[in-house]
């Protein structure tokens, strides 16, 4: 039986349906009974300028965020430890010598200065942003942590203040500078956090946005918090061990090659690196291009039923 | 889809791999490395999200579970298809997801922009469990009249960094309408001069069958005694009979000006805001009273409704009047030489209009009453609404006041019942002004 339709379908066939007339697109608001135009009743229309469209959205937020709730501080506590940690680590594992203040004035004093004052710089910048939750900040302390670490330096870690003794041991060298990578992109992931996470609770505390289990959704975050850091130590560390994978996988073959490759000089240095990089994402590409996420989602999906 | 975000990660990254790379710098790399790694991870997280959907009206919705062709699925109710401008309409979104996984979605319903939500939200940030549904209500403001349509519905999924995100539009769409707002009237003063076959409840300034006094006459055989009036006969001595005027059906024509030039002025204060609205307000009355109403609305074509009575009528002519859009510009004498065949003679003819950018509308007017039509203008004065907006200074105001003032009396002068519609007056008032009371 034919449901009876209460749409107004009926009205306009054969009759162009629009929604408004365009110049009734500015309006929004409500016209009240004296005619009177309400204050909001013209939407602005903001167009990203390049930057902020790089940046994903306004440098500038036009949103006052409301004080922060309780997610939003304890984000804010794990930006400030992490930022603490961060510039330790930039300050061991970025010495000034082959910085471009070393190239610019040849002095190590200067150079060095130049490069603590980049690390401070990031850091209280860095503070600033997460305390303020001024995304502005928090961008200028992301391009000093990057310049911090811009050396043209040779292959070879050093480090600039060697207080565990990992000078001396290849492989502590790495995970070193691997954690540093971690805690960077974490630095980046939570201070951009905090300024989410504000507009959001913003929102959603100004009636803009309805959170239907609000708890469930802060917790799949956190737990990805954990999870991301993990594994991209532990995928990081495969793609940086080619020097002592790679001759893993010749001696099956030739014991001799093995041994050769895990002296050279080539797979220990950046180029070793590279290839590991190069391994790794070639296997990464083809699990793409097999669509292997949508095969375990539908994996997923028949395990559930 | 990549965000912005993960963009300039990865950019970032590409250009750190390279610098690294060119510099011999491992450090670079190694950094590089780990953002490929953060992002290669998240895509692989976040590409689980099956948008793969399909979005059904509520109505055509059947059975328990509804045909789910992806594990998303929009519908939607609206509270009424129908209201008047000011009005609220409640909305209620069902979301359901058809898949055995849980999934978190970002909702947004499209609400068209002249609304506001006055309670509840339409985006929405949900955890949506296995083979669940949800309801989300809330409720707009619809505050000027015209055709509009709710929808897509777009469900976001992301990974929880916002890097990478599935989006997808759910093409579920409800039309409704928003008629112009009316004004109650009590007397509009507005009359045929001329009978129809059948009489109604309309005075027609002709003697004949009806209830309102129209003169005393002497007595002629034949006359009721009913009729007489023994006051009159008791003062001057001879039999004088009461006249009543004559009640008919009358014929009302009311023409709209929808052309381009009308919708001068705020969005919400403009021409065709007012003249939509009176035009609905009289339509109301006259059928009201049983006449038979007409609508002609002009822009870019002649749109019209022909006479007809009763509330049928007035819902045709709300829904024409919802639709009419401010564009193009046809001279007001195309649009009478058109009707002028068809109007009865010595209908009421009522025009609404700014009476801006038209060179032909004395000579249209003049066509009018050159036939004994009785038409009466009123004209929301657009510069008004300018000047209230300060679109236009001081001096300019003066200067269009006065042509416009020029082109009112000469209007007048032709015997035009016409009034130079302030925006604050009520419509009864402007009436009432333009046939002299």
């Amino acid at each position: 039986m034919a449901m009876k339709s209460g749409d107004t379908a009926h009205l306009y066939d054969g009759k162009t349906v629009r929604s408004s007339a365009p110049s009734r697109k500015k309006l929004a608001g409500n016209a009240s009974a004296t005619g009177e135009i309400p204050k909001d009743a013209i939407p602005t229309v903001e167009i990203p300028s390049f930057i902020e469209s790089l940046l994903g959205g306004p440098l500038v937020p036009k949103m006052k965020f409301l004080p922060p709730d309780k997610m939003v501080q304890n984000l804010q506590f794990a930006v400030y430890g992490v930022l603490v940690a961060l510039a330790l680590l930039t300050f061991m594992i970025s010495p000034p010598e082959g910085t471009i203040w070393y190239i610019m004035t040849g002095s190590l004093g200067v150079a060095n200065l130049f490069q603590l004052s980049i690390i401070v710089g990031a850091t209280v910048t860095g503070f600033m942003g997460t305390y303020k939750r001024d995304a502005r900040f928090s961008l200028a302390s992301n391009i000093l942590f990057i310049l911090a670490i811009l050396r043209f330096a040779s292959s070879k870690t050093s480090l600039s203040n060697d207080l565990f003794g990992f000078q001396d041991n290849p492989g502590a060298l790495a995970i070193l500078v691997v954690v540093y990578s971690v805690l960077l992109i974490m630095y980046f992931e939570l201070s951009n956090g905090v300024i989410r996470y504000s507009m959001l609770d913003t929102s959603i505390r100004t009636n803009e946005v309805y959170v239907m289990n609000p708890k469930k959704i802060v917790s799949k975050y956190h737990r990805s918090l954990v999870m991301n850091p993990i594994v991209a130590t532990l995928l990081a560390w495969f793609v940086l061990s080619a020097n002592m994978i790679l001759p893993a996988i010749v001696r099956i073959f030739s014991s001799d090659t093995a041994t050769r490759m895990e002296e050279s000089v080539e797979l220990t240095s950046v180029y070793g690196v590279a290839l590991g990089t190069l391994f790794v994402f070639i296997v990464v590409g083809g699990l793409f291009g097999l669509n292997l996420p949508t095969h375990l989602q539908r994996y997923r999906e028949s395990k559930a039923e | 889809m990549w965000s912005r975000k993960s963009a300039m990660l990865g950019s970032l990254a590409v250009a750190m791999y390279l610098l690294g790379l060119t510099l011999r710098n491992s450090q670079l790399v190694t950094v590089a490395v780990v953002i490929f790694v953060f992002l290669t991870w998240a895509a692989l997280v976040g590409n689980h999200a099956d948008v793969a959907s399909s979005g059904r009206r509520a109505e055509e919705w059947s059975g328990e579970e509804g045909v789910a062709l992806g594990s998303v699925v929009a519908m939607r109710k609206l509270s009424s298809a129908r209201m008047f401008e000011d009005g609220e309409l409640s909305v209620t979104l069902r979301m359901q997801n058809t898949s055995s996984l849980p999934k978190i979605l970002e909702v947004r319903d499209r609400v068209p922009e002249v609304m506001r939500i006055k309670e509840g939200a339409n985006y929405i940030l949900m955890e949506l469990g296995p083979r669940r549904e949800t309801y989300i209500e809330y409720t707009v403001e619809c505050p000027l009249r015209g055709f509009y349509s709710l929808g897509p519905v777009t469900v976001r999924i992301q990974d929880a960094f916002g890097l990478f995100h599935k989006e997808k539009e759910l093409h579920v769409y409800n039309d409704f309408l928003v008629f112009p707002k009316m004004e109650d009237l009590k007397e509009t003063f507005v009359k045929s001069r001329v009978p129809k076959i059948f009489t109604g409840a309309v005075n027609i300034r002709q003697p004949g069958p009806g209830s309102e006094f129209y003169s005393l006459r002497e007595y002629f055989e034949g006359d009721s005694f009913r009729a007489i009036n023994w006051s009159a006969y008791a003062r001057s001595g001879k039999l004088m009979v009461n006249e009543r005027e004559r009640d008919a059906v009358s014929d009302i024509v009311i023409i709209v000006d929808s052309r381009a030039v009308s919708e001068t002025g705020p969005v919400s204060r403009n021409a065709l805001v007012y003249s939509t609205r009176a035009a609905a307000s009289l339509a109301k009355y006259f059928l009201g009273r049983r006449d038979s109403v007409g609508v002609i609305v002009y822009g870019d074509e002649v749109v019209s409704v022909d006479r007809d009575t009763g509330k049928k009528q007035l819902y045709v002519i709300l829904t024409k009047l919802s639709g009419a859009v401010a564009r193009g510009n046809i001279p007001l004498q195309v649009v009478v030489n058109r009707i002028l065949p068809h109007i009865n003679k010595g209908s009421p003819i009522i025009f609404l209009s700014n009476l801006e950018d038209d060179p032909t509308i004395v000579n249209a007017l003049r066509d009018f009453r050159a036939r004994d039509f009785d038409v009466t203008v009123l004209s929301p004065s657009s510069l008004e609404f300018e000047f209230d907006a300060r679109r236009i200074d001081r001096t300019g105001y003066e200067v269009m006041k006065t042509e416009r003032d020029v082109l009112i009396g000469e209007l007048r002068g032709l015997g035009v019942n016409i009034m130079d519609w302030e925006p604050d007056m009520l419509l009864s008032t402007a009436l009432a002004g333009a046939r002299g009371f």
